[in-house]
């Protein structure tokens, strides 16, 4: 059945700037915001915006992922045509690969995207936490008959060299592209986010396979060739929250935006619902002698302690006398009697043990190059006592070991 | 087929909920922030391995509809069978519009060819939607084929009120006298959870159309109580019936203690409930919270004591709220006082103002209502 859009999404990236949190689980499967993950992001921005049919291509430990997609219904993507597909590398009669870049995974499933007939595919990134309309970067990728649509945001001019940077002419027609430059021409970065007719990306794709020096990614060998043989690329301009979560100071700073209302990260907002799967579970409880503020909590959560500019997550608990400040509790941590938390990303069914110490505040540190956040991840134990120092990085393997 | 049919009921009766269930049946009322009074007895059923549930429904049963939807919260949407809606459309015609159900066996009489073309299983388990409680069901159907008695009655020996239904048991543990509107409450409370063969289900309900017969109380319990080996099943743990505003706020009140959440919340028998797409709840620097239970979606600037915050419920600052429940959508404007208060959903509480009720007569705000 012909779909006019089908959204590609890359969810395979190990995201080993995450560390301990990706030990066992793929970046876009990372806890986030208290009830979400990184991926309900995107998929919910498909389903908000009219895409009814989204390809997941993962490749670094799926399982976490596939269970958590299973067949797409908490965001709408359980569809008797189309529907959220999940698409791993696989063999075939010529022999198996993975995938080698983001360019390969989506040749790869050129059967996929096929099977759809679209006009126009989305090629969508698996972390990145932002509330994007797709239907009007599509409306304009029409409007403009670009072949393809590159989303880009402006950026402060001494963050510019860190990005992908499009200059563009007066039309907005992207002229070049340059990768992390060190004198930028142009603020204006890209977001990772493309619309391709899909006829024009098809062949550009075979040409890319074939080229044997090719490395298969967008950034790096799609977007410069299609540029240097003088096809249409359109710079799309969003204004609205966007973070890269893959690295652990940009997902702790996202998951602190949501306790600014000026963020622009609003998540009570009604007209842009970011689905999840969730579990029944009973509202949070806060208790007679719990201090709460500036903090989001999760239903599930029980907090009898002091817990001030975090996010807990589902199940999460805070005993009494515990203190938790500026850190993200993902689902089912707890944080015993007495234990103090600062300034740390305390991954899913972590326990700190009583009186134990995880992480500390910038003040604390002489050199500001020691500090930084602390980060747990999934099922490390803390014992009573412990202390974590600002930067340190824990994993279940960790045998706690009291001060 | 092996294993248990489920029954509900979910008609209009008498009781003292007033406000409450001026647009809802008993079952639908919002309960402990997150719940319909019905999760828990759609829960204890799933979680017996029950997975087929006929839902018999009459009146304002329009919320109950959009509640159960699909059956998909409770695992029970499926390809045959799962939850079956049993409005009693029959039943209207032949006895007008708005006549209401007399008993359950008048009810069980409505849909009497569900009962005989569509329970594939062996037992029937029916109990009322306006329990609280979270009961290990398989246990009791074990109870029951141990024991080879006709129907087993689940009752409790912590007294309720003279509202309620008792029972009298013999020293082997046999229904020998069931009595109701009772002078004073003595023996054992009946929780209204029956378990029986779907032959003898059938044979009672024609046997009671024949005769003209709607109470299950009186003219089966009661009247064939001599007849039939009635025996119970006593369960002590929490068991809440919602009939009153009173009991309503009281026994939601008990949620706020520790105990009786985990007892009720015990993560073996989960309580499923319709799951939404709210984002965690934010509580403000300035806002005071403590001693309350906290839905998602919330927005909490002001002072909220010993409270149950449904869905989305803002508190502005500089109000205060203490020992209230406000349903999904509640809005309490800045430095508004609300004591004792139980907000139906989408009630706006205007600026400054003062609502006060009183523990042992909570004030009721209808639905959608603006104070």
């Amino acid at each position: 059945m012909k779909k006019e859009c089908v959204a590609m999404l890359l969810a395979g990236g190990q995201g080993s700037r995450l560390y301990v949190l990706t030990g066992d689980m793929a970046k876009p499967a990372v806890p986030f915001g208290g009830k979400f993950r990184i991926i309900d992001f995107p998929l919910s921005n498909c389903t908000n915006s009219g895409i009814d049919t989204v390809g997941v291509l993962t490749q670094y430990r799926p399982l976490e992922l596939n269970s958590y997609i299973g067949n797409g219904q908490p965001w709408e993507l359980d569809r008797i045509q189309g529907g959220v597909h999940i698409l791993p590398p696989y063999q075939s009669a010529t022999g198996a690969m993975w995938y080698r870049g983001t360019a390969n995974a989506i040749y790869q499933n050129i059967g996929f995207v096929d099977l759809y007939n679209p006009d126009y595919v989305a090629i969508l990134s698996g972390d990145h936490i932002y509330k994007m309309d797709y239907s009007l970067m599509l409306q304009h990728h029409k409007e403009t008959g670009a072949d393809c649509t590159i989303s880009v945001m402006e950026v402060p001019w001494d963050e510019a060299s860190r990005f992908g940077i499009m200059n563009v002419n007066d039309q907005d027609t992207i002229v070049e592209f340059e990768e992390k430059p060190k004198n930028p021409k142009s603020n204006l970065a890209s977001m990772g986010i493309y619309i391709f007719t899909w006829q024009k990306l098809r062949a550009y794709l075979i040409a890319d396979e074939a080229d044997k020096n090719s490395v298969n990614d967008f950034g790096k060998n799609i977007i410069p060739d299609m540029l240097a043989a003088g096809e249409k690329l359109v710079a799309y301009r969003f204004e609205g929250y966007w973070k890269d979560v893959g690295t652990l100071d940009s997902l702790w700073d996202a998951n602190m935006d949501m306790l600014l209302p000026g963020s622009g990260l609003n998540l009570l907002d009604k007209n842009w619902p970011i689905y999840s799967r969730t579990y029944s579970c009973p509202p949070a409880f806060v208790g007679p002698e719990s201090d709460v503020g500036n903090s989001a909590i999760a239903k599930g959560c029980n907090v009898d302690g002091e817990v001030k500019n975090s996010v807990l997550s589902v199940g999460a608990t805070v005993k009494r006398g515990a203190q938790v400040a500026y850190s993200v509790l993902m689902p089912g941590a707890v944080v015993e009697e007495g234990a103090v938390v600062q300034y740390a990303i305390v991954g899913e069914k972590c326990s700190i043990g009583k009186n134990a110490r995880v992480g500390a505040p910038p003040e604390s540190v002489e050199n500001p190059d020691d500090w930084g956040i602390a980060v747990l991840g999934p099922e490390t134990q803390v014992v009573e006592g412990e202390v974590v120092p600002a930067k340190q990085m824990l994993d279940r393997t960790h045998q706690g070991v009291k001060a | 087929m092996k294993g248990m049919h489920g029954i509900i009921f979910s008609y209009e009766k008498k009781t003292g909920l007033r406000e409450l269930i001026e647009h809802r049946v008993h079952g639908s009322i919002p309960i402990g922030g997150n719940y319909r009074v019905v999760d828990f007895m759609l829960s204890n059923m799933v979680n017996a391995g029950v997975r087929d549930v006929g839902v018999i429904m009459h009146g304002k049963c329009q919320s109950m509809l959009d509640h159960l939807g699909t059956g998909k919260s409770w695992d029970l949407s499926r390809n045959y069978g799962g939850l079956t809606l049993l409005p009693a459309f029959a039943y209207s015609e032949s006895s007008g519009a708005s006549a209401k159900f007399r008993g359950k066996m008048e009810a069980l009489t409505g849909v009497l060819d569900y009962l005989e073309d569509d329970i594939r299983q062996d037992y029937v388990v029916m109990a009322d939607s306006d329990l609280v409680a979270n009961l290990p069901l398989d246990d009791v159907l074990q109870d029951h084929m141990a024991s080879g008695a006709d129907i087993t009655a689940v009752c409790t020996s912590v007294l309720g009120d003279t509202s309620d239904t008792y029972f009298e048991l013999d020293e082997t543990g046999r229904v020998v006298d069931t009595s109701y509107e009772v002078a004073v409450p003595q023996g054992y409370r009946s929780l209204n959870i029956f378990i029986m063969s779907k032959e003898l289900l059938v044979h009672l309900t024609r046997h009671c159309k024949a005769h003209g017969l709607y109470s299950w109380r009186c003219n089966v319990l009661q009247d064939m109580g001599k007849k039939l080996q009635i025996r119970a099943y006593v369960w002590d743990g929490y068991a809440a019936r919602i009939n009153t505003i009173q009991r309503y706020y009281e026994r939601s009140m008990e949620l706020l203690r520790p105990d009786i959440r985990s007892e009720l919340f015990c993560p073996e028998r989960p309580i499923f409930a319709k799951e939404n797409d709210s984002c965690s709840s934010y509580i403000d620097p300035s806002g005071a919270c403590v001693n309350s239970l906290i839905a998602d979606g919330c927005d909490i600037q002001g002072s909220v004591k010993n409270s149950i915050l449904f869905r989305g419920v803002q508190v502005e600052k500089g109000a205060q709220v203490d020992g209230c429940i406000l349903f999904k959508g509640t809005v309490v404007k800045k430095d508004a006082v609300l004591h004792s208060v139980i907000a139906d959903k989408y009630v706006t509480i205007q600026e400054g103002r003062t609502l006060m009720g009183h523990e042992h007569y909570p004030m009721v705000l209808a639905r959608g209502s603006e104070v």
